[in-house]
């Protein structure tokens, strides 16, 4: 078993040899890189393809609870805003939809992440609160060509 | 019935020192899995993964069963800690390390000539990949989750990757000074 390193710790006193021996910790073996190159090609590949079907038309809203959308907005040019109150399972999530894009307002979850997440507007954002099972996605008008190709 | 202390049995040194070392490596485990709850988001459900460092060198130092276990018990007694036991997230904590733990194994056991560096980039991948498996699965059944999983498994990758030259660096430094 390599540990990833080839060197004794020795060398590393010596200060000017530091930078190289860094390299030596991270570079790992061929195998490693070998799985991380086959890794990096699947994230890219299915980035685009995500990328691809979300970014088909203009951004829209979607605020689902759990298996059923709730509510689909277009992204307001200006104007006036839209509050939406989502029931989820704990209680009202309130969500702002304005020109910067959907956020989540007030949720009854202890966490507050999903407010700490601030705004989103664009193609494939999504902000979850998973204690109240509500979830904002911004999709592409044309989004159902997704839906088909994920049934 | 009594017994003298001649007659209770001791349990030999070797097996205490391996205990030792699981325990201290649960206990890193478990303040490292707090600190990284304090830290500030920098998305859904993603962690640098500072704690797995303790479940490779658990593997390497004491034997997968080892490393396994100390995968379970780190959620638990974090989450214990921190307050959030059997609430979503860790039940999301949870499902994420059971699964790093378990690829981390067979990938340690099965792929040749891969190092600590490459069991890490395994280990953070599945991780994040059953996370977004676990919410969309018992929480929100909605697959617009997965838009966000692509970016995250990149930060995944490069955090398993430096996680991993981090235990190698440590293991080598432990071995020499035994």
């Amino acid at each position: 078993m390599r540990y990833g390193y080839n060197g004794p710790m020795a060398t590393l006193a010596s200060e000017k040899d530091l930078p190289q021996n860094l390299w030596q910790w991270f570079k790992g073996s061929w195998t490693d890189r070998l799985i991380l190159l086959i890794s990096l090609i699947g994230i890219f590949a299915s980035w685009q393809w995500i990328h691809a079907y979300v970014s088909s038309g203009p951004p829209m809203v979607m605020i689902y609870h759990d298996d059923q959308l709730l509510a689909r907005y277009p992204i307001p040019e200006a104007g006036k805003p839209i509050h939406f109150h989502a029931e989820g399972e704990l209680g009202d999530s309130e969500i702002l939809i304005d020109a910067n894009g959907a956020r989540f307002v007030s949720s009854p979850c202890s966490s507050g992440y999903c407010i700490a997440h601030g705004q989103r507007k664009e193609h494939g954002d999504i902000i979850a609160c998973v204690p109240n099972r509500i979830l904002i996605a911004i999709e592409g008008d044309s989004s159902d060509a997704l839906d088909a190709i994920v049934e | 019935m009594t017994h003298s202390i001649k007659s209770i049995p001791r349990p030999p040194l070797a097996k205490l020192e391996e205990k030792s070392k699981w325990l201290t490596l649960l206990l890193l485990a478990v303040g490292l899995h707090i600190f990284e709850a304090a830290l500030p988001s920098l998305g859904p459900w993603f962690k640098p993964g500072l704690a797995n460092i303790m479940t490779l060198l658990a593997l390497v130092l004491i034997g997968p069963r080892a490393a396994f276990m100390l995968a379970i018990w780190r959620v638990i007694v974090g989450s214990f800690l921190i307050g959030t036991l059997f609430t979503p997230t860790f039940v999301i904590s949870l499902a994420g390390g059971i699964a790093s733990a378990a690829v981390m194994l067979l990938a340690w056991r099965a792929i040749p000539n891969i190092t600590l560096i490459g069991i890490s980039l395994i280990g953070a991948l599945a991780h994040m990949s059953v996370q977004f498996i676990t919410v969309e699965s018992l929480f929100i059944h909605q697959h617009a989750l997965y838009y966000l999983l692509p970016p995250l498994l990149l930060l995944s990758a490069i955090t398993g990757w430096v996680n991993g030259g981090l235990a190698a660096y440590i293991v080598s430094r432990i071995e020499e000074s035994d």
